[in-house]
């Protein structure tokens, strides 16, 4: 603003400034802005860091802990956690051989774009101890309703002639096999997600891996 | 006008002075200073050690959180978890006794108070002293009284530690809670002096005088930290923000001086 | 539709110019910073304007920030604070930024007033500037005193139930009024859900939309200077006033070095002191209201206290008092003035009747009345101040020895409201209320007696110029 005063009795002509004036005029005003600016950005800090979750909020979504020993072969338990189902389910021998048959019919065989931890991104998505175990958000990935259990083998209204099993939601009829992933050619694009969990014997901790074996 | 600016000075700074002392002296109850160091962390942790011993089975710390004492005071998650929760599995759960309010309400005719807040409620030289002036009273209901809270519904929940102690005299006080004469108080190994009370120990505890004075000192710094935890970062983001401050105050001062060579 | 082109006012980019045809951007810029013209002579009081403009906009961020976190419900209030301090990250950096930014509001608006009062900013053509000033001082109060119950503390509890207790006295109406207050037989959620809803939205948009009547007015006028003489009058051959500088970039660069100033005082205490010995958060208000006991000694927040001493002196002793001095002064004034015989006659009557109604009336009432008149006292200053000069630099001694014993009074009150009452406080608060009335009941005599000294033509500037 060196250039903005008024001719004024009071005020010199700019003009009348030497380089070097003008020169020191631009740098002490640069580096008073640059430090203002540091302030700034670490005024607002502060209240950029109250708005994420609280210690309220992160002790309810603190890891759950459910004793998995009590689960069936073939049946299917929901634990909530941070407000989502969790699925929990014990597939049999059966439903295991079945999702290697419906692979060519699946959007995204090896979770390639979908959401889990490393030690789940498999075939099964399962941990590679203990395969027959699903560990699985049952959110769908269209626009996050809840899918139905599908968990007989044969024919289904909704899941097909053939079906193998799965999850069906009943929103906008996406198709899930046993281990989540996607069928082709429906609205949900990638698998549902595995959130993180670990076992402490017959303990699964879901939501919290470290220390994992 | 310079006259003015200074009487006006002077006078704000008499007013705040004179009502900082008033604030703090609590007018007319003699109270004992602890020694208090937020940076003591062993202190603090043999205070918070106490306290869930001996505190929070009757009374509630209900805006505190577990999760948050142990990262404060540096104290392991698997410590906490042996040494210090006693009323829950999770960590991050707020700190509350097992006891129903009712039930204490039928006991002690009151519902403990919460102690979260306490050291910033009673002010922690408050809280030394009353910590420290329980005595064996057979005539009041629990048995014990406390001389600086008479007729305290509150039995001493820390006699094991203390010992028994018994009440000999109230020594007497100016306005200001000062003892008169004190250099004249002489007191051997068996009395103490809390606050102006001087009590006789007739029952030795598990520590001795000066040891249980320092671990109510404990205590007390723990409640003071209970009351705020920020207390533990605001000083030291304070200066920091304010040794920003005072160089981008020097920059403005500069610009403005830059600015103002335009004027004559 | 033809745009109307403003040419008096060069836009500098394509942007601007695109801007300026269809809002006066570049206009507003000029004729309220850039071009503003201020007197040169501003010295330290002057910072004090924009630094309550900082403080309203620190409440105003900080306060949106608190109420996403905040519950306005009894049973919640006192815990949602602490969850602020404790569980919120950065909580209790912007809890204590609002508490302590309220008392800063109050540091910042008495400084603010005082200028304006030693240098005459009230005076002839500013008095509306003045007039919505003192509005804004009411709005304040109104906002701090309903912001204060909102944590739910005991004092928070208390407080509000003396203060909205005052309304009794109103006759007839008043105990309908101070239900209607509360919404309910005592101080209750619906009165905590009401205040905070006078808080949060009403109480913040008056003050915002007064404090552009005050800058617009301001504008309108000129800002007055610590010589009270007009640089308006004085102009260059350009027009614009010889003693004025551009308000930008002189003052804003000079009012950088206040915000800093202000900002290193604010942090200070918000990081070391938050408390303040008791006198920023008091430590009753760290237990939670407790309708069935009261705290040992109820004071308000200390930028109240000056007023609640007032309250507090008015018993049957200080009215008897008042009494007498309406006659002594309806006597002197009949003796010693000029004024036609009706006149006299007139101001006599009105002294014997000012003093049977204070004589026959309840010290209760006059409590009340008394601290309203506190506060509407100062709506009255321009008319009340009669010398031919603005600034103090220029005034007579009696103006000066007045304004010194009214601040120091000022001064007593305010440190005896944050005490328990005994019978010398009551009786120092006493003769301090009588001071203070009597500074602005005399101002029409003592600013109107003495010798001012001569106006200078031009501004003086400070020692360092």
């Amino acid at each position: 603003m060196a250039d903005n005063h008024v001719s004024d009795e009071s005020v010199q002509h700019s003009d009348e400034n030497s380089v070097e004036d003008i020169k020191r005029r631009r740098f002490i005003t640069g580096i008073t802005a640059g430090f203002g600016a540091v302030g700034g950005a670490m005024a607002v800090t502060p209240f950029v860091m109250s708005m994420s979750p609280s210690e309220r909020a992160k002790n309810a979504g603190a890891p759950v802990q459910y004793d998995y020993s009590k689960i069936q072969e073939g049946q299917m338990v929901k634990v909530e956690w941070r407000g989502k189902p969790v699925v929990l389910l014990k597939r049999t021998p059966e439903m295991m051989q079945g999702l290697k048959e419906i692979e060519g019919s699946l959007a995204d065989v090896m979770s390639d774009q979908s959401i889990q931890p490393e030690y789940a991104k498999n075939e099964d998505r399962s941990d590679p101890a203990k395969p027959e175990l699903l560990v699985m958000e049952g959110v769908c990935t269209h626009l996050g309703c809840s899918p139905v259990e599908k968990l007989a083998i044969g024919p289904d209204p909704q899941m097909g002639d053939d079906s193998q099993g799965g999850f069906f939601c009943p929103c906008h009829g996406s198709k899930f096999d046993l281990a989540g992933r996607v069928y082709k050619n429906v609205p949900a694009t990638t698998n549902m997600p595995v959130p993180p969990f670990k076992f402490e014997g017959n303990v699964i901790v879901i939501g919290d891996d470290v220390g994992r074996a | 006008m310079k006259k003015l600016s200074t009487l006006l000075v002077s006078i704000l700074a008499s007013i705040t002075l004179s009502s900082t002392a008033f604030a703090a002296g609590g007018g007319g109850v003699t109270l004992d200073e602890p020694y208090i160091n937020m940076s003591d962390k062993a202190s603090l942790q043999n205070g918070a050690k106490l306290f869930v011993n001996y505190c929070l089975s009757c009374h509630n710390a209900e805006y505190a959180r577990y999760n948050r004492v142990a990262e404060d005071l540096e104290i392991p998650l698997y410590q906490l978890k042996q040494n210090l929760m006693f009323t829950t599995d999770k960590e991050g759960d707020l700190m509350k006794t097992t006891m129903p309010a009712e039930d204490a309400k039928d006991w002690f005719g009151v519902t403990p108070p919460d102690l979260t807040l306490v050291s910033r409620v009673r002010k922690p030289n408050w809280v030394y002293t009353y910590l420290r002036a329980f005595y064996r009273d057979d005539s009041s209901p629990s048995g014990w009284d406390n001389s600086l809270f008479e007729k305290v519904a509150m039995p001493h929940a820390m006699y094991e530690l203390q010992g028994v102690q018994s009440l000999v005299e109230r020594l007497p006080i100016d306005a200001s809670g000062k003892i008169i004469d004190k250099d004249k108080v002489e007191l051997d190994e068996n009395h103490t002096l809390v606050g102006n009370a001087i009590f006789e120990l007739s029952h030795p505890g598990e520590m001795t005088p000066a040891e249980f004075d320092k671990a109510m000192a404990d205590l007390t710094g723990f409640l003071v930290y209970l009351a705020e935890p920020a207390i533990m970062k605001r000083k030291t983001i304070g200066v920091y923000s304010i040794a920003f401050l005072l160089i981008l105050m020097g920059l403005c001062y500069l610009l403005k001086k830059e600015y103002w060579r335009d004027l004559h | 539709m033809a745009i109307h082109r403003h040419d008096n006012h060069k836009s500098a980019n394509g942007f601007m110019k695109w801007m300026d045809d269809r809002m006066p951007v570049t206009k507003v810029w000029n004729e309220h910073l850039a071009e503003y013209m201020a007197p040169k002579n501003f010295n330290f009081w002057y910072y004090f304007g924009s630094l309550a403009i900082l403080v309203l906009v620190i409440q105003l961020v900080t306060g949106i920030f608190l109420t996403m976190h905040y519950k306005p419900d009894a049973a919640l209030a006192f815990a949602s604070v602490e969850y602020i301090m404790r569980d919120v990250p950065y909580g209790w950096l912007i809890r204590y930024m609002h508490s302590t930014g309220a008392s800063m509001f109050f540091v910042v608006v008495y400084m603010h007033m005082f200028r304006g009062i030693i240098y005459g900013s009230h005076r002839e053509p500013r008095e509306l500037v003045w007039l919505i000033g003192c509005v804004i001082f009411v709005a304040l109060m109104a906002e701090a005193f309903m912001g204060y119950l909102l944590p739910w503390g005991n004092m928070s509890y208390w407080g509000a139930q003396v203060i909205i207790s005052l309304f009794d006295v109103i006759p007839y109406f008043g105990p309908m009024l101070t239900e209607w207050i509360r919404g309910d037989f005592v101080i209750s959620d619906a009165t905590l859900n009401r205040f905070f809803a006078f808080h949060v939205i009403l109480l913040p948009l008056i003050l915002v939309a007064l404090v552009f009547l005050h800058l617009v007015a301001l504008h309108h006028v000129g800002s007055n200077n610590p010589d009270g003489i007009d640089i308006y009058e004085e102009l260059d051959e350009n027009g614009h006033p010889k003693d004025g500088i551009p308000f930008h970039p002189y003052y804003t660069v000079k009012d950088l070095v206040g915000v800093c100033g202000f900002l290193i005082i604010y942090l200070g205490i918000i990081f070391f002191f938050p408390d303040l010995g008791g006198i920023f958060l008091e430590k009753d208000n760290f237990a939670t209201a407790n309708p069935l006991q009261t705290p040992p000694d109820i004071v308000p927040l200390w930028y109240f206290t000056p007023f609640y001493s007032i309250l507090r002196a008015s018993t049957d002793t200080l009215l008897q008092f008042f009494a007498y001095s309406s006659v002594i002064i309806a006597v002197a004034a009949a003796l010693l003035t000029k004024f036609e015989i009706k006149v006299k006659a007139g101001i006599l009557v009105a002294g014997i009747v000012a003093a049977l109604v204070f004589m026959n009336s309840s010290g209760k009432a006059w409590g009340v009345i008394l601290m309203a008149a506190a506060i509407v006292c100062f709506f009255l200053l321009p008319w009340l101040d009669r010398s031919p000069v603005r600034s103090i630099r220029y005034r007579s001694w009696p103006f000066k020895v007045a304004l010194a014993i009214f601040i120091v009074a000022f001064f007593i009150l305010g440190y005896l409201g944050m005490n328990a009452p005994t019978p010398v406080k009551t009786l120092m608060a006493q003769v301090c209320t009588c001071i203070y009335f009597a500074f602005f009941v005399l101002m029409p005599w003592f600013t109107s007696i003495g010798k001012t000294k001569p106006l200078p033509t031009r501004l003086t500037m400070p020692a360092e110029h």
